[in-house]
């Protein structure tokens, strides 16, 4: 049964009809949406079953021949497809429902079902696709309509701005990638996925395109440095961030590492670039979010944080521990981002310290978040526990000390800065006089949901595990992540609910310097503009004025040349019989002349 | 004996005497009477090459003939339409004529 | 004897012309024309041309110069010296026709012009009568259109509204 190219079919069709019959169906093109999403649900389960039965990858036919090979449509399905798929369409189909309440009210409501509709659909294609010329117009699919969801309310400056920088940053990102897979082809003579284990080609040049396939990923997951975009990507709509965070645009990154990890797997330099990034990334987004004051600014740098631990997994060679951390932050990312935005649709506030005392209020949203927490911070029996357990032990079992204390004191900082959010939001006195409410049941529902996969996602295990993977007892590993989750919970609720001075004030002054460098996110965007931006202005303002005087001077130049010309000769023309007269006389001496000179 | 080339001279003097006058004159008819001079510069030499070179038939004079009933054609019709000009512009100078470009 | 004859008259056709075109006066340029055209009558009789000499007066001087007056009369006011007769392009016009002059001097010079005998013979107007009338009859008749269809448009374009 051959049925897995339909799935993104359906949420493509569901784009096109509320693209084109969207303000006709009104509130129904959620329903659209959300139907074409069901049945690609339906139709992954299936294929998730095929897979089980015995079912793979198949070819729709040949594409192009290139130099006598042959580029074929293939779909690919094997396990990483399968959980990708699943996560893609179970997540998304509660963030669709979830985006009816959010969304409800709307003026371009319909549109808005259009691009997450586009969006599932990109996201479904590059999972499915066995090249990377499909993975590649998928991987666009997935950049426009992020850039058209991040900027929908593109009234706002900071949305319309935030919009743009997510696409130029990313596609400085695919630029590489770009490259890295022409380099790839033109070495190896190869597109499709299923050729990269045992490629024969210089080193160098297959580390190198493997390096440049990952500045692909690195812009799309937002890894450092070209992390910049994720944090003002915070503009768009709650829903779309959770879509963005948990099951499309960033994971999307972490999926094409996995796909690619054989090649990576064989060149140790592109596997340790991929590792030393993600650590970057972890520990430096930790640390912003440490004094982030703003509710989804801070998962946002979670989101970093937490994909650079999955790049981290993949770098030290964990292929399924970073998919399993892929899979339970879906959740636990959704589930979180989705009750940011009822938080944020209750108090109409993003800033942390308007908030608090809203468990009261809100228990469904409270509830949630708290799980959502739990599962991010690592407390066992969550998910995020199991699958950071995982990174853990994959680290330390192939000898990475440094990158395991990397990881593990990114856990620590990870359970702070979520103490610190939930405990400053949900917990303690009141601080401002909004009249919070709980949500309406179509955004409670997905949290209730989301929140039971967020608990119980780890159990279910990865299903790419190995077997022998788990061969030594981990459980020191174990105990000791469990201490740093609940050190990191503990320090944040002495601090923030009892307020205890934990460091004396020397020592916090001593600080103030280092934590001015985090307020201002270690200046990477002041840096990118005064070391990217600014030039890159100046070439351009250096461009118009080339074309404005240099380019448009010459047109123009020849333009009033030949106009000085014509007037010159306009005069000849004066309509006197006797200037003609004299005229034809010189024209006569010039053909006796002419004449006699032969 | 007269050479040839005298008459030759003559005429070209008569020929170039009459182009300057056309492009100089600003009256119309001293226009038209410096073309009658180029005519009859054409005449001499045609009446004087068919003398010299001994033509039994008189090309040189037949043609001559023809020109000189052309240059009274077109002195006529010339001097015509300098009076209806005149009649609709009171004058007679080429600088006041441009209806060639309006 | 004829030598000194073809002198004087070479000279009255050379210095008719000029006052023709270079005098102020476009009536005494008329007067000055039809000398000129006189003198070129002469010409011809000494080339042994009495017929075309004979023509010449007749139609020049007897016809087109009369027609010159008649076209002065009606026109402008002969008597008025102080208007310009020459425009603004007398020098390039002057040094143009200098030129031309001197190239078709030099040109004739190179062809041996000199030493050219007239010939004896000469051609009687009955010899021209009859060409007219036979080799060259459908020109003449052409001719005759011509001078008719000149005739007829002098009287439409001529005639007063």
């Amino acid at each position: 049964m051959h049925i897995t190219h339909y799935i993104p079919l359906f949420p493509f069709v569901a784009f096109l009809i509320n693209i084109f019959w969207g303000r006709r169906l009104g509130i129904g093109s959620a329903y659209v949406a959300l139907a074409a999403c069901g049945a690609a649900f339906i139709f992954s389960v299936k294929t998730m079953l095929g897979l089980q039965a015995g079912d793979g990858s198949y070819n729709l036919g040949t594409w192009l021949v290139i130099n006598g090979r042959a580029l074929d449509f293939g779909i690919l399905v094997d396990p990483l497809t399968v959980m990708m798929l699943l996560i893609v369409t179970f997540i998304g189909l509660f963030i669709l429902i979830y985006s009816i309440g959010y969304m409800h009210g709307e003026d371009r409501f319909s549109r808005y079902f259009a691009y997450i509709s586009l969006f599932m659909a990109s996201m479904l294609g590059l999972v499915i696709s066995d090249n990377f010329v499909m993975l590649l117009i998928c991987w666009e699919g997935v950049g426009l309509c992020s850039y058209l969801l991040i900027s929908f309310w593109h009234e706002k400056a900071a949305a319309a701005r935030a919009g743009l920088k997510a696409f130029v940053t990313t596609r400085i990102g695919d630029t590489g990638f770009l490259i890295g897979i022409l380099l790839l082809f033109f070495t190896t003579g190869t597109f499709h996925f299923t050729d990269l284990p045992g490629l024969n080609g210089p080193e160098w040049l297959l580390t190198l395109s493997a390096i440049l396939i990952f500045t692909g990923a690195m812009g799309k997951s937002a890894q450092f440095p070209l992390h910049v975009w994720l944090p003002d990507a915070m503009e768009g709509p709650t829903a779309v961030s959770a879509l963005i965070h948990a099951a499309t645009m960033v994971a999307a990154g972490v999926y094409l590492v996995a796909r690619c990890f054989p090649l990576f797997a064989a060149h140790p330099m592109a596997l340790q670039t991929v590792a030393v990034i993600g650590a970057i990334s972890a520990l430096g987004a930790a640390s912003i979010a440490l004094v982030n004051n703003d509710i989804k600014r801070i998962l946002a740098y979670s989101t970093i944080s937490q994909l650079g631990l999955m790049m981290l997994g993949l770098g030290v060679g964990g292929l399924s521990a970073g998919t399993f951390h892929l899979m339970t932050h879906a959740f636990f990312k959704a589930l979180l981002f989705l009750c940011a935005g009822s938080v944020i649709h209750a108090v109409h506030t993003q800033d942390i310290w308007k908030m608090g005392g809203l468990m009261k209020k809100m228990k469904v949203t409270g509830m949630a978040f708290v799980i959502g927490t739990l599962a991010l911070a690592g407390v066992p029996p969550f998910a995020g526990f199991w699958s950071k357990d995982e990174i853990l032990v994959t680290a330390w079992n192939n000898h990475h000390p440094v990158l395991f204390a990397v990881a593990l004191l990114t856990s620590l900082l990870t359970a702070f800065y979520m103490g610190r959010l939930i405990f400053v939001v949900l917990f303690g006195e009141k601080r401002s006089d909004t009249h919070a409410h709980e949500s309406p049941a179509t955004m409670t529902v997905p949290l209730i949901v989301l929140s039971l996969f967020a608990a119980g996602a780890g159990f279910i295990g990865s299903p790419l595990k190995e077997a022998g993977e788990h061969a030594g007892p981990a459980l020191f590993i174990m105990g000791l992540s469990t201490l740093v989750s609940f050190a990191g919970l503990g320090t944040a609720y002495l601090i923030y609910i009892r307020r205890l001075e934990l460091l004396p004030a020397s020592v916090l002054t001593s600080l103030n310097g280092f934590r001015t460098l985090l307020i201002n996110k270690y200046y990477c965007d002041e840096i990118y503009n005064v070391v990217f931006v600014k030039p890159c202005l100046r070439l351009c303002q250096g461009s118009f004025e080339f074309d404005a005087k240099v380019v448009d001077g010459v047109v123009n130049g020849v333009g009033s040349f030949v106009q000085q010309c014509a007037c010159m000769l306009r005069k000849v023309q004066s309509g006197f019989v006797h200037n003609y007269l004299i005229l034809q006389a010189l024209g006569l001496l010039m053909i006796i002349v002419w004449l006699i000179k032969i | 004996m007269i050479p040839l080339g005298f008459y030759v001279a003559i005429s070209a003097f008569l020929f170039c005497l009459g182009i300057f006058g056309a492009m100089t004159r600003r009256n119309v008819i001293g226009v038209l009477i410096s073309i009658e001079l180029i005519l009859n510069a054409a005449n001499i030499n045609l009446v004087a090459f068919n003398k010299y070179l001994g033509d039994k038939t008189g090309l040189g004079e037949i043609f001559s003939l023809f020109v000189i009933a052309i240059a009274a054609a077109a002195s006529v019709v010339g001097l015509v339409l300098i009076i209806a000009i005149y009649r609709n512009s009171k004058s007679l100078f080429t600088e006041d004529f441009h209806l060639m470009k309006e | 004897m004829s030598d000194i004859i073809f002198y004087v008259i070479a000279g009255c056709v050379c210095l008719f012309g000029l006052l023709s075109v270079t005098a102020r006066s476009i009536f005494h340029c008329a007067m000055f024309l039809a000398m000129g055209l006189l003198s070129i009558a002469g010409l011809y009789f000494y080339l042994d041309a009495q017929f075309l000499g004979i023509i010449q007066t007749l139609v020049y001087v007897g016809g087109i110069v009369t027609l010159f007056v008649y076209a002065i009369k009606l026109t402008t006011h002969i008597d008025d010296t102080t208007i310009k007769q020459v425009n603004a392009q007398l020098l390039p016009a002057a040094v143009i026709v200098i030129f031309l002059f001197m190239i078709i001097l030099r040109l004739f010079a190179g062809a041996d012009l000199m030493k050219l005998v007239p010939s004896t013979a000469s051609t009687s107007i009955a010899q021209v009568g009859e060409a007219f009338m036979t080799t060259y009859a459908l020109p003449f008749e052409f001719m005759s259109v011509i001078l008719l269809a000149a005739l007829v448009g002098a009287i439409v374009i001529g005639k007063v509204k």
